[in-house]
């Protein structure tokens, strides 16, 4: 039997989202055939808006409505400290946990030179700006763990070494609430060689 | 450990072939081509999944076959059952653990331990360092993923490195060299970690080189293994050594476009009484070093993973002159259970067989006498 066009361009497009593969797209497919009209149009006005309502904050590169994000512009917040991330999703973990109150900067990528990614296709110009700018006096570096975030890390750190600003790198280590004996190896190993001194 | 049967189906001349094996030494017998190294290929799979000697999987398959499938039962404190299976046309290898798929090769890393002796081991006392990098970081990685994932990491540091080094020579741009710096950080910082496990390694690997080394010769030698990162050995001064070395290279670096210093380029030396194997070896002083070194991984593997490994043995009696293969056959007594291929049967006489030993008659890929 050969399915009708719409139904499978829809398919085609819709396991084009990651995770979705050429079954479930399929079964979603069948789904919004069936779902009655004003769903459609409000799902597909939902996924319109994306585009046409989002955009970036023109300060720290978030997501947002206006021309400012909340965080930035919030009076609550605390303007001496600025968190440097990879990517927006990285913003929401960090929320997520209500530890931090400070600004963000996503950087929209790390250096791999292997890739071709360096300076200037990441955003550090404008993070050197807002700070030669702003009254910072941390920053604090919420980067991947891996060589590429641990080289992106060093790079910003000697960008201010000049600086009287405080330089911090997030910790490392056992997740908490998790027992010692159901962490991998290389976690503990890890954790192990970067030990902390208590007394 | 012991393996104490294997099945194989159309592996290479093996179209249909099981063996029930001694938990002792098993001798392997049979003339030129007929299928005795692929039954040591065949548990090499079955406690790797890779190749022995690194050769394609889809050379193991038998002439006009689609498939093969290696199965092997494991005892220990449990029994286990491993299953490899590759297939031809989709190129795909799957391998199993009770009948439980196993999705990621490093997680069966020394979970089956396995120890080596090889005619390719020759290249490691005679050929280039990387040869005995690849010995030392083979062996660490079985009993450290710490290790295993530096390694690693420092790999990809030295790849990401030399793309930069090869940019900042093509565009002759300087204003990347502050990147380079943040590269060379953690090249250094990775490379550390890799020079002090190596240390550790080889301050504790020589004792069990001189133990089997001496176990095999007639009169007493003293052989031993030398690691130094650039002349250096002290874990304090290794850091500034390093940076010093990259800082007196840079030049030299950006001209090629190569990472030319770090842990990636180091060499481990083989002495005899301290002279250099390399320079002043006899032919018969590599082989024995060569053996020794086998010997020594298997002990030392076995006394940080707690558990035997198994003992591959390829063709080595062919080579050695009736007192040293008697010595080997007797140190062998000490290892439990080992697979030792031979193609000649008159050098078993030289050989001592003990009664729970088993020596396997392999003929054109069939088991004539068991």
């Amino acid at each position: 039997m050969t399915i009708p066009e719409p139904l499978e361009i829809l398919i085609e497009e819709l396991s084009k989202l990651p995770g979705i593969g050429k079954k479930t797209a399929q079964r979603l497919a069948l789904f919004l055939l069936r779902s009655d009209e004003n769903y459609i149009s409000r799902l597909s006005d939902s996924i319109l808006s994306l585009k046409t309502k989002i955009r970036q904050c023109s300060i720290c590169f978030n997501i947002t409505t206006t021309e400012i994000c909340d965080i930035c512009s919030s009076p609550k917040r605390d303007r001496s400290i600025i968190c440097v991330v990879e990517d927006i999703s990285d913003i929401i973990a960090v929320e997520r946990t209500n530890e931090y109150n400070g600004l963000y900067h996503v950087l929209g990528g790390v250096l791999s030179p292997l890739t071709g990614r360096d300076v200037d296709s990441i955003r550090i110009k404008e993070l050197e700006e807002r700070i030669k700018n702003g009254n910072f006096k941390e920053i604090i570096l919420a980067l991947n763990p891996d060589t590429e975030g641990e080289t992106t890390s060093l790079y910003i750190a000697k960008l201010f070494k000049e600086s009287n600003l405080k330089i911090t790198r997030i910790a490392r280590g056992l997740p908490v609430g998790g027992n010692l004996e159901f962490a991998d190896e290389a976690t503990i190993g890890r954790a192990v060689l970067n030990r902390v001194t208590i007394q | 450990m012991v393996l104490s049967s294997i099945g194989l189906r159309n592996f290479r001349l093996h179209k249909n072939t099981n063996l029930d094996f001694s938990k002792d030494l098993n001798y392997i017998v049979g003339g030129n081509g007929q299928g005795k190294t692929t039954v040591l290929e065949a548990i090499y799979y079955l406690c790797t999944t890779k190749n022995l000697n690194q050769n394609q999987d889809s050379e193991a398959v038998s002439f006009d076959e689609k498939h093969f499938e290696v199965k092997g039962h494991f005892r220990d404190l449990t029994e286990n059952i491993t299953r490899i299976h590759f297939d031809l046309e989709t190129s795909k290898k799957t391998y199993f653990v009770d009948e439980k798929q196993t999705y990621r090769a490093s997680s069966i890393i020394g979970k089956f331990p396995v120890v080596t002796l090889v005619q390719s081991d020759h290249a490691v006392t005679l050929g280039a360092p990387a040869e005995r990098r690849k010995l030392v970081d083979s062996i660490i990685s079985q009993y450290s993923e710490t290790y295993l994932i530096y390694l690693l990491d420092y790999n990809k540091t030295l790849r990401h490195r030399s793309a930069l080094l090869s940019k900042i020579r093509e565009l002759n741009d300087k204003s990347l060299m502050p990147q380079l710096e943040a590269w060379t950080e953690t090249l250094v910082k990775m490379g550390l970690e890799i020079i002090k496990h190596r240390l550790k390694f080889v301050e504790n690997f020589n004792e069990y080189v001189c133990h089997a080394y001496n176990k095999i010769m007639e009169k007493k030698e003293n052989p031993s293994i030398e690691y130094n990162f650039m002349g250096e050995t002290r874990e304090s001064e290794i850091e500034g050594k390093f940076i010093q070395e990259l800082n007196n290279s840079r030049e030299d670096e950006l001209r090629r476009a190569k990472n030319l210093i770090g842990p990636h380029r180091d060499d481990f030396h083989f002495y005899i009484n301290h002279y250099e194997l390399r320079k002043y070896g006899s032919q018969g002083q590599h082989k024995t070093f060569q053996i020794a070194l086998r010997f020594a991984q298997f002990f030392y593997m076995k006394d940080r993973l707690g558990r035997t490994p198994l003992f591959l043995m390829d063709d080595v009696f062919g080579e050695l002159d009736a007192n040293r293969a008697k010595k080997i056959s007797m140190f062998l007594r000490e290892i439990g259970q080992a697979f030792i291929t031979m193609t000649d049967l008159t050098k078993v006489e030289s050989i001592h067989i003990g009664n729970t030993d088993l020596l396997i008659e392999i003929e054109n890929g069939r088991i004539v006498n068991a």
